[in-house]
């Protein structure tokens, strides 16, 4: 297949049936459809365009910038969109909570606003919020921004009245299927699929999935959140159901683990939520029925999303060589030397004096003639074994001495015959009025 | 019916509101409304922030926020423990010098004149500087009257943030980190009369990015003064460590539910003339945002400083209690509202029961809910024999001023029973910022008494705030 532009790539993506020994389900045939496979990796490719495109012819002369409120994948869509045309893209958010997709758009040379947090001295007269006051900016007219406002623009809908819809249908023999369960995030997908759907066919039951309250699941909103925005009809919807974030993670590793689909917590919420309402159903079925959801992006993106509420999954082997595995003994037998002793010893014998406090730390002040391995670091050398002769005798030193034993005690258990760690650290050296210098 | 938003009550606190009998002799004695401290537990409160600190390795003074009460038992029991004062005026500073906390631990901060720099120089408490000409003015004052080399720290703003740009609230206090220049000429020219001891940042806001980023700035600033060759010692977080009110997430939770729904006119109104608490109905979408203080936290107060402390610094990528401590720098912080929880109570009595509306004798410059956008029910405290439970009832509270906003809170509030003129409304967890702040005598109402409690054996002790002193028959004669 040839494209002359990668944005001809969006849209057109398979429903892949999910096996039956995977969702229990035995008159209802349920079919993902795989958004995960747009170019940029998500089904806000096809909103994102959609909403840009005509509007790209004179923006890169005028040096107009992209703007949109999103931390996700409408911005990661934009953000290459903007670079392929010339443009800069800016992202406004409060809930840049995914470090991964910070990084992406970082790397698509994106521009990211995080609003402030809540005021905790408050003046209960003041309710112009930040969002507010930040969309009155990037909405005036000749203000240099394009302004995409996906929550609340009607070409975010019409590209999936246009395509979405149209192409579930397509790939269903020209039918509708029964039901629809899709996650509500600007409402774009799930209204714009439902249009279609049920003018096709009356009678098709649409369900909208949102997290929790005091939930977070990537990509949705919670039940509060949907009614600020603007796509959000009620109306659409037969039913709207919670799904929480550990159920979308089960969705996910259900998805990723059985069924070849490597999805993310999003497209895992709405797998999970999908076979719970139809498992509801399908026991008082006659006749065989079809059921779609929408796999709206990849897993990749959210390791460490999974990592914070399952880090069971990501078990590692016991490390050797690890500060973590000394006993109370060995910690208690480490060698330590008070700063009077330590000055003698550094006249005397010239230990390498290892600092293990951070560089910015260290360039400010240090013993004189130390070297600066930071914590972290060392304990990754360490890992490979001793990184110096055991003849030369060792000094190390953390800023009260409490860290610095812990590595004398590894240090001596890997068996190396003099390390000492400086009790009190560089903080009692400070304050005995030793010497500390800048290079 | 709307959920009850039930406060969080804890240890002595659920103790003596427990104790109706006591409560009521109190304002029976003192009359409504009656301030109700707990010296006691601001100690332990000071513990759980030490030991934070202490976790971490660091040094460093938690100095209590004089500015969210201005009880005198409060401050006197402060005295008896390692911590400090933060006094934002000159009487603020001599009610501290006088409730025997020695000038080492007091930190004068905020605006401030002359005399209050005067006080603060000649005495030898730690100025926290809002900008370069009140370093210069005080050194004007010190050279002037020949007073002693002051310690100061500058409080900073406008932080810069790596990676994505963190926006922040602007600031009408502190040195830009942008322009320090003037900063270091200043405290140079007054080496003899200014002794720089370092950065601080103040942040409205309980974002922790906004707080990594401000501390990073900090750092930056202080490692810049090292080069100057300065010898800065301490960094200072300031405050908004936050207080966790109520008891229970889902009754926040379902609330402003219920609040959403109201204000898109799916539901009667909850609130007073439909009062939408900053949410606003366009063209039946939710604008605006909920203009109160998050009333459910589920991290707040020691654990919300440890959460700052663990999070890592973009540019250094290590934990910043870590960095700050490589820095062999002491931590100072000012937590006000959060060393205050669980510390006392607004207690009123009910003057009227009508279609609906309770009314006390109090008003909301007394128990200043609504002024700081607390949102949590009052504690029912029957009066006399027990009488029989006719279930819950949905009330406004008013006050006793006759100006139609006196509302102690523009919520529905409901109530396990219906009260009765004589019963006790108790506003409890409101030591911090809700309890005298602003009060004052509108109509030359009775401002309110402040007692403080303190348990004795298995009873409670109460006496009059100024009158409380440490020593009060806590002590064996020796």
């Amino acid at each position: 297949m040839r494209y002359d532009s990668v944005t001809d790539i969006i849209g057109d993506t398979p429903l892949v049936r999910i096996d039956e020994a995977v969702h229990g389900l035995r008159n209802i045939d349920l079919y993902a459809k795989m958004e995960l496979f747009n170019p940029f990796g998500s089904v806000k490719d096809r909103a994102a365009w959609n909403m840009v495109r005509h509007r790209l012819a004179g923006a890169a002369d005028r040096g107009d910038t992209v703007v949109e409120l999103s931390s996700g994948n409408t911005a990661k869509a934009l953000a290459v969109i903007a670079g392929m045309h010339g443009l800069t893209f800016r992202s406004v958010t409060n809930r840049m909570r995914i470090p991964e997709v910070k990084d992406l758009l970082l790397l698509l040379g994106a521009q990211i606003d995080e609003l402030p947090g809540r005021s905790e001295c408050l003046d209960p007269a003041d309710t112009d919020d930040p969002l507010t006051r930040m969309y009155h900016t990037v909405s005036a007219a000749g203000g240099g921004y394009l302004h995409t406002d996906q929550y609340f623009n009607d070409l975010n809908v019409e590209a999936h009245l246009r395509g979405t819809g149209p192409e579930i249908i397509a790939d269903l023999d020209g039918r509708a299927p029964d039901y629809f369960i899709a996650c509500v995030g600007t409402a774009g997908s799930s209204t714009g699929v439902a249009r279609v759907l049920r003018r096709h066919d009356p009678n098709v039951t649409v369900v909208g999935l949102v997290a929790g309250k005091s939930d977070f699941i990537p990509g949705i909103r919670n039940l509060d959140e949907v009614h600020e925005v603007g796509l959000f009809d009620p109306e659409v919807y037969d039913t709207i159901e919670a799904v929480s974030s550990d159920e979308a993670i089960d969705g996910l590793l259900t998805l990723v683990r059985r069924c070849g689909t490597l999805a993310g917590p999003t497209g895992g919420g709405a797998y999970q939520g999908a076979v719970r309402y139809l498992r509801g159903v399908d026991a008082g079925l006659t006749e065989r029925r079809t059921a779609v959801f929408i796999v709206c992006d990849r897993v990749e993106s959210y390791m460490s999303y999974l990592r914070e509420r399952r880090p069971e999954l990501f078990r590692q082997p016991a490390r050797a060589h690890s500060v973590r595995t000394l006993t109370g003994d060995e910690l208690a037998a480490a060698r330590t030397v008070d700063v009077a002793g330590a000055q003698e010893w550094i006249e005397k014998e010239q230990p390498l004096i290892v600092d293990l406090r951070s560089p910015f730390a260290y360039r400010a002040l240090h013993l004189d003639g130390s070297v600066n391995i930071v914590d972290d670091l060392f304990e990754e050398m360490l890992r490979g074994g001793l990184p110096f002769s055991r003849r030369r005798p060792v000094l190390l030193v953390c800023p009260v001495g409490e860290k610095s034993a812990r590595y004398a005690a590894l240090l001596t258990r890997m068996g190396h015959p003099d390390a000492r760690s400086l009790s009190g650290g560089v903080i009692a050296w400070r304050d005995a009025g030793a010497e500390l210098v800048r290079d | 019916m709307a959920p009850y938003l039930q406060p969080r009550v804890d240890g002595d606190l659920r103790s003596i509101l427990d104790s109706h009998d006591t409560l009521h002799r109190m304002l029976d004695t003192l009359g409504s409304p009656l301030n109700l401290v707990l010296p006691d537990r601001l100690a332990a409160n000071v513990r759980d922030f030490e030991t934070t600190l202490r976790a971490y390795d660091l040094g460093g003074t938690v100095y209590f926020a004089h500015k969210a009460n201005r009880s005198s038992a409060l401050v006197r029991a402060l005295a008896t423990t390692g911590a400090g004062i933060d006094v934002a005026s000159l009487g603020e500073l001599q009610h501290a010098l006088g409730a025997g906390i020695g000038p080492g631990r007091i930190m004068a901060t905020g605006p401030k004149s002359r005399e209050f720099l005067w006080l603060a120089a000649r005495t030898g408490v730690t100025v926290g500087a809002d900008s370069v000409p009140e370093l210069a003015e005080l050194a004007g004052i010190v050279a002037a009257h020949g007073l002693p080399r002051v310690r100061v720290m500058a409080r900073l703003s406008g932080f810069a943030s790596t990676g994505t740009t963190v926006l922040s609230r602007a600031s009408r206090f502190g040195v830009p980190v942008s322009a320090l220049d003037p900063l270091w000429t200043v405290l140079d020219k007054h080496r003899e009369q200014l002794d720089f001891h370092g950065a601080a940042y103040h942040l409205d806001t309980n974002g922790i990015p906004e707080k990594a980023a401000a501390l990073e700035g900090c750092l930056e600033a202080m490692a810049e003064a090292q080069r100057r060759g300065f010898g800065p010692r301490a960094v200072d977080v300031g405050g908004g460590f936050g207080v966790n009110y109520l008891a229970d997430s889902r009754e926040w939770e379902a609330w402003t539910t219920e609040l959403t729904g109201a204000v898109l006119g799916q539901r009667p109104p909850i609130t007073w003339d439909g009062h939408g608490y900053g949410l606003r109905n366009e063209g039946g979408r939710l604008r605006g945002a909920l203009a109160v203080y998050p009333a459910y936290r589920a991290v707040a107060g020691p654990a919300y400083l440890d959460r700052l402390l663990a999070t890592a610094s973009t540019a250094h990528r290590r934990p910043l209690g870590a960095l700050v401590l490589d820095n062999l720098y002491d931590l100072h912080l000012e937590p006000g509202r959060a060393l205050l929880d669980q510390c006392g109570a607004v207690l009123t009595r009910v003057e009227e029961v009508r279609d609906g509306l309770v009314r006390v004798a109090a008003n909301s410059n007394d128990v200043a809910l609504e002024a700081h956008g607390v949102l949590m029910d009052p504690i029912l405290v029957p009066r006399g024999e027990p009488r029989p439970d006719d279930g819950p009832v949905e009330v406004f509270l008013a006050g006793n001023l006759c100006l139609e906003a006196d509302l102690i809170t523009r919520r529905r509030v409901l109530l396990p029973r219906p009260p009765r003129a004589g019963d006790l409304l108790v506003f409890a967890n409101t030591a911090g910022y809700l309890m005298d702040f602003s009060a004052g005598s509108a109509l030359m109402q009775p401002t309110a008494r402040t007692v403080a409690a303190w348990r004795h054996g298995g009873d409670w002790r109460w006496c009059l705030d100024e009158r409380y002193w440490p020593v009060t028959g806590r002590e064996e004669t020796g």
